[in-house]
């Protein structure tokens, strides 16, 4: 008798379907199928015999029930992903698609899933991923955006100046910051819906009172809902602007000190253990490289380190900065992806350049991209050239490498919604790199 | 034909448009069957709708770009259903409003839940996307709106919920239950709902209630009595916060009763006549005492208020204890009143105070203040010290006498003297070493331990070195006898103790005469003990031992005393003669006469003791004495122990004495500290000199500032330091 209540009949534009009511509990309460037998709606009582008709497409319904049974998406060829897609959301399970899509991030496991061709005229400056697995992507003065299932959203754009970089705030919110156009009061930063492209704010910088505009450089955010950029004006209003991310409103301005470089930063990390803002300018920007730790609370730099006056050569020269706080160190990149490290906890002496084998030396391709570092969960990523090199362990050794032929130089990449998202600077593309769900076994 | 012609128009193919319009009634038809089953569900008749159809409906309008016209219908059909719901609760009487808004909340809640299921697509997709309150947030929004804030029906559900906790707490029994939900529903309806329609008027009519009660207690209740009262309302409304109102709630009350029923009113309670704190102490109400503690601790300065009183109180009866003229007669009373006193306030803090280490730290200050008070503490606690360790200690357990040392330590602590104790504390510890009187030897190196690590090395160094030579006589007697064993015979039995000089507190005294054979022994002695120990010098200190003898009386009856030195060798005198004269007998002993005076007295004149006969009777010893053996002796004892009339407590000259070698021990310890603080310093003003030295002795004790100036010159005139020649408050250092 138990098992007869449990049964469950679905007639989906005619085909029968045979289930359990707790393979649908899989969906959730927040699921057609959890309202469908809510006891407010009174259909499971007595007639567990009947079956309950849906109108939509019973192939689809085969793969998302198979889906709640198992857990594992299986869609067979001949079928489009995009109208999987539409049913799961008619169902409210797309979540569950998306989950079982692909698996937890592992930087050694990675496999590419797809690639993306643009749509953009000019070189891509940036990617970036979003906290769900979309992504939206950089060039000239266009945003573009896309969902996780990679469909594309209307275009952002900020007066139609340069953009010089995007972040996400949350899955339904970017931030992009642009050049100003003198005496127009366009460029600068703005926030912009996901879905829709539409404007909600601009963001000002004020100086004694007055807004002013501005080239809004890199860009960083901090879980208390700070949103940090580079600043640069037309007299003062050199440095790094703090606004609020709910309410837009500026909260803060670090003047740039005399001798030093922040309005043209061409990286910003907020590191909220240390509640302190890494802030780097590096050549070719600037002759000089200049990586520093500002507190924002008295206004001061408990750590720097520049180059100035150092003898510079390529091997030398720093490409790329990132702050790891858990080994209270900084590390950097040259040219020919040596790693470099810094201690946080010292004043800042010299970098201590690992040894690694120059393989890269002596073969640059003819339009070189130079390394950019990032970090996510342990795992180091330093992209060069045509490949991304994972590194792991105290001391940071080589453990994999992705690499593609198609697209040439990858310019930026970018880590987020367990997805790598890697933009080529000769062919106007874009691959998505995914850990698949574990083995069966 | 009309009908032909319609049917041929559905047949007609319309031409290809760019733009699909979905048929506007299309969308009129189907929000229509939505608002018609949204109305059936709020009737209570949602059996016959089909979920699947409604969802489908819902969806297809969202997927057809009507999702603007599917929300605003929501927002409308479900406002005028909401309206309907509020004239209902509006119309029920009296009791019934409560339960009537109860039941419509409810509603409201499975019609919301319902609601949301059908249009899940649209709370999913549109309202996302273009930024509105998603469903059931709508829905919460739109009985605020309709149903809480309506004129008819927000100051009545106030009103409601106010009286019925005024009716609460004056003992009526409400409806915990019905309270609870519609507390939880303005709890839903988000915190600033709580807060502005409820909550703030709630602690402005408890504080009013809480004001005029707390009046009404303290005009006729005693302070015990209004501390359990206001205990009582504190807890019922921390009950009533965890039974129906928000936790968060509940520190905001309590404040209120805090601040009302004690903060108030906090000094007319503890000054309360009769019944305030002082009574409180002086009777050991712990409870009481708890109460007070739990309850003033809740508020701004209760405890401080709590402690000072009791500061106060403890420094004046500790005064009168110390200054009380009867209680000085007896030095060991005396300090088993301080050691009662102490546990008394111990068993306080402990059992209502909750160990708080302020109140123990106000406790140890107040002792500190007025032991010292009383310029003879130092020797009363030695001499409680002594009492116990000569025999207060019989058939005491030895935690027993941890115990009883510890206590006597932490008197010890609150000495500001603690080198006049030292000088005490040696006087009477070598008494108890040489007449052997002390119970136990564990129990006196327990707390030379204690002192020790109490005072450091130094202040023991002495007293343990009395120890050691009371060890090594032992060994040096049975050396002698077993080199002299032969040669003595039967002569007297001779126990010799060496003490070393400055270890013991020595007098300067003359050696008195001793009978020929005891000198005769000790010239054995002397030159056996020299003879194993080359460079030493041996004086008699005869003033300090003991002997015994054995009598016989006129009819024969045989015994043993038990006498000083000084005793045995009068006695002895009556060996060849049968009466003596005072001065007879003070020309053949040397004895000084203040102490030959002490131990005639004792001899014949103590009832009992009397072995000699004093010739005219009275209880003095004149010059003109003669003395007699009393024949007439008897005793029920073998065994006669003679003791030495002595003032247990030092006369006053002795007293002057001990104070003047204090005095004199103190300037070295000055002066060392003096140079040592200089030595580093190098330069220092006057004022930082007496500072720093007061604090370098202070475990010691309290120098005195004019003492310090006085050594600071002595100092200056022995060339350890020089003025300043600019500046004449400055010292320097010379090396």
């Amino acid at each position: 008798m138990g098992i007869q209540k449990d049964r469950v009949r679905f007639n989906v534009g005619g085909k029968i379907f045979d289930t359990s009511a707790t393979t649908l509990a899989n969906a959730g309460r927040n699921s057609l199928f959890g309202a469908m037998f809510d006891e407010n709606w009174d259909l499971q009582s007595g007639h567990s015999t009947t079956e309950h008709f849906i109108d939509r497409n019973p192939d689809y319904f085969a793969v998302l029930l198979d889906l709640l049974r198992t857990g594992e998406l299986y869609l067979p060829s001949n079928m489009s992903e995009k109208q999987l897609y539409r049913e799961a959301l008619f169902y409210g399970i797309l979540d569950h698609v998306r989950s079982a899509k692909w698996g937890p991030f592992d930087g050694n496991r990675l496999r590419l899933a797809r690639s993306v061709t643009g749509r953009a005229p000019g070189d891509g400056t940036a990617i970036r991923a979003g906290p769900d697995g979309g992504c939206c992507v950089a060039h000239g003065s266009m945003v573009h955006v896309y969902d996780w299932m990679l469909e594309v959203h209307p275009p952002i754009n900020l007066d139609y100046q340069r953009v010089n970089d995007a972040g996400w705030i949350d899955p339904e919110s970017i931030v992009i910051s642009a050049c100003e156009r003198f005496g127009t009061g366009d460029g600068g930063m703005g926030l912009f819906s996901a879905s829709t492209g539409e404007r909600r704010y601009k963001f000002h910088v004020s100086h004694e009172n007055q807004v002013k505009s501005y080239t809004a450089g890199a860009l960083s955010f901090s879980p208390d809902y700070k949103l940090f950029s580079s600043c640069k004006g037309r007299s003062n209003e050199y440095g790094i602007g703090v606004w609020d991310q709910v309410t837009g409103k500026q909260i803060d301005f670090f003047y740039e000190p005399p001798g030093w470089s922040l309005g043209e930063a061409d990286k910003l990390q907020w590191l909220h253990g240390n509640n302190c803002l890494l802030v780097a300018t590096l050549f070719p920007r600037k002759d000089n490289c200049y990586i520093g730790l500002l507190d924002f609370r008295d206004k001061s730099m408990p750590w720097s380190w520049s180059d100035v006056g150092a003898p510079i050569t390529d091997e030398k020269r720093v490409r790329d900065a990132i702050a790891m706080e858990e080994s209270s160190s900084v590390c950097v990149v040259n040219e020919y992806e040596d790693l470099g490290f810094m201690d946080l906890r010292r004043a800042a002496g010299s970098v201590r350049w690992s040894s690694r084998s120059r393989l890269m030396k002596g073969k640059m391709p003819d339009e070189p991209c130079y390394p950019k570092l990032a970090l996510h969960e342990g795992q180091l990523f330093s992209s060069m050239n045509d490949s991304i090199s994972v590194f792991r362990g105290p001391d940071w050794v080589l453990t994999s490498r992705l690499r593609r032929t198609y697209g040439g130089s990858i310019c930026d990449f970018s880590i987020g919604g367990d997805r790598l998202f890697a933009l080529h600077s000769e062919e106007n593309v874009f691959d998505i790199w995914e850990t698949p769900s574990p083995p069966i076994i | 034909m009309n009908s032909s012609n319609q049917k041929k128009r559905n047949f007609q193919i319309e031409a290809f448009k760019h733009k699909v319009v979905v048929d506007p009634k299309y969308a009129d038809k189907t929000w229509k069957i939505l608002e018609h089953a949204i109305t059936e569900i709020y009737n209570h008749n949602a059996s016959g709708l089909s979920f699947e159809e409604l969802y489908r409906n819902a969806y297809n309008m969202v997927l057809h770009k009507f999702g603007e016209k599917l929300y605003s219908g929501l927002v409308g059909t479900m406002t005028l259903h909401l309206q309907e719901m509020a004239k209902t609760i509006e119309a029920a009487q009296g009791n019934l409003f409560l339960e009537e808004l109860n039941r419509k909340w409810n509603d409201h809640n499975k019609a919301l839940q319902m609601i949301r299921d059908i249009l899940m697509y649209m709370d999913r997709t549109f309202i996302p996307s273009n930024r509105k309150t998603p469903v059931h947030e709508l829905g919460l929004n739109l009985w605020r709106d309709n149903v809480i804030h309506s004129s008819k029906i927000q100051t009545r559900l106030l009103d409601t919920l106010l009286e019925l906790i005024q009716k609460e707490r004056t003992g009526e029994i409400i409806n915990r239950g019905l309270m609870r939900n519609i507390i939880k529903m303005l709890m839903d309806l988000g915190s600033s709902v709580y807060q502005e329609d409820f909550e703030k008027h709630f602690l402005e009519v408890s504080a009013d209630f809480y004001r005029a009660e707390s009046q009404d207690f303290i005009e006729c209740c005693d302070c015990g009595d209004y501390l359990k009262k206001a205990e009582r309302r504190l807890n019922e409304e921390i009950e009533r916060v965890s039974l129906y109102l928000d936790s968060k709630s509940e520190t905001k009350i309590t404040n209120v009763v805090e601040k009302e029923m004690i903060a108030s009113h906090m000094l007319r309670l503890v000054h309360m006549d009769n019944s305030g704190l002082v009574n409180m102490l002086i009777d050991d109400k712990y409870e009481d005492l708890g109460r007070m503690y739990n309850l003033f601790r809740r508020v701004p300065n209760g405890l401080p208020t709590i402690r000072d009183v009791m500061t106060s109180h403890l420094r004046e009866t500790g005064k009168q204890l110390v200054t009380d003229a009867e209680k000085l007669k007896d030095p060991v009373e005396f300090v088993q009143c301080l050691l009662n006193e102490k546990d008394k306030y111990d068993k306080i803090i402990n059992l209502a105070f909750s160990n708080d280490k302020t109140f123990q730290n106000a406790l140890n200050s107040s002792f500190e203040y007025f032991i010292n008070l009383n310029p003879r503490s130092p020797e009363f606690i030695s001499l409680f010290v002594d009492e116990k360790l000569r025999k207060g200690l019989k058939g005491v357990s030895e935690e027993d006498v941890e115990t009883i040392l510890d206590k006597v330590m932490m008197l010890f602590r609150y000495l500001q003297e603690k080198d006049v104790f030292e000088k005490y504390y040696k006087q009477h510890l070598a008494k108890r070493l040489l007449s052997g009187k002390t119970v136990s030897d564990d129990a006196e190196r327990s707390l030379i331990v204690k002192l020790k690590t109490e005072c450091g090395y130094q202040f023991t160094s002495k007293l343990e070195g009395m120890f050691t030579d009371m060890k090594t006589s032992q060994d040096t007697m049975q050396g002698f006898y077993a080199a002299y064993a032969a040669e003595l015979g039967d002569s007297p039995t001779l126990v010799v103790q060496v003490l070393t000089t400055g270890s013991w507190p020595t007098q300067p005294s003359i050696t008195c005469n001793l009978p020929a054979e005891m000198s005769a022994l000790c010239e054995k002695f002397r030159s056996y003990y020299l003879g194993t120990h080359t460079g030493r010098r041996l004086s008699w200190q005869t003033n300090m031992g003991t002997a015994d003898l054995k009598a016989i009386f006129g009819k024969g009856q045989k015994h043993e005393l038990n006498v000083s030195t000084y005793q045995m060798c009068v006695l002895m005198l009556f060996n060849s003669a049968d009466r003596l004269s005072y001065k007879e007998i003070e020309q053949a002993t040397e004895i000084p006469s203040s102490d030959l005076r002490r131990c005639l007295q004792s001899l014949a004149c103590v009832k009992g003791k009397n072995v000699l006969r004093k010739e005219p009777m009275s209880k003095d010893i004149g010059e003109e004495d003669a003395f007699f053996v009393n024949d007439k002796f008897t005793s029920k004892f073998y065994k006669v122990k003679i003791g030495t009339v002595v003032a247990q407590k030092e006369s006053e000259p002795e007293k002057q004495e001990t104070r003047q070698r204090v005095e004199e021990d103190r300037k070295p310890q000055i002066e060392a500290a003096i140079v040592r603080i200089m030595k580093s310093r190098r330069v220092l003003d006057h004022n930082n000199i007496i500072a720093e030295v007061t604090k370098q002795l202070q475990s010691r004790f309290l120098a005195n500032p004019g003492e310090i100036k006085k050594r600071i010159e002595s100092l200056i005139e022995r060339d350890f330091l020089e003025r300043d020649s600019s500046d004449r408050r400055l010292y320097r250092y010379l090396a």
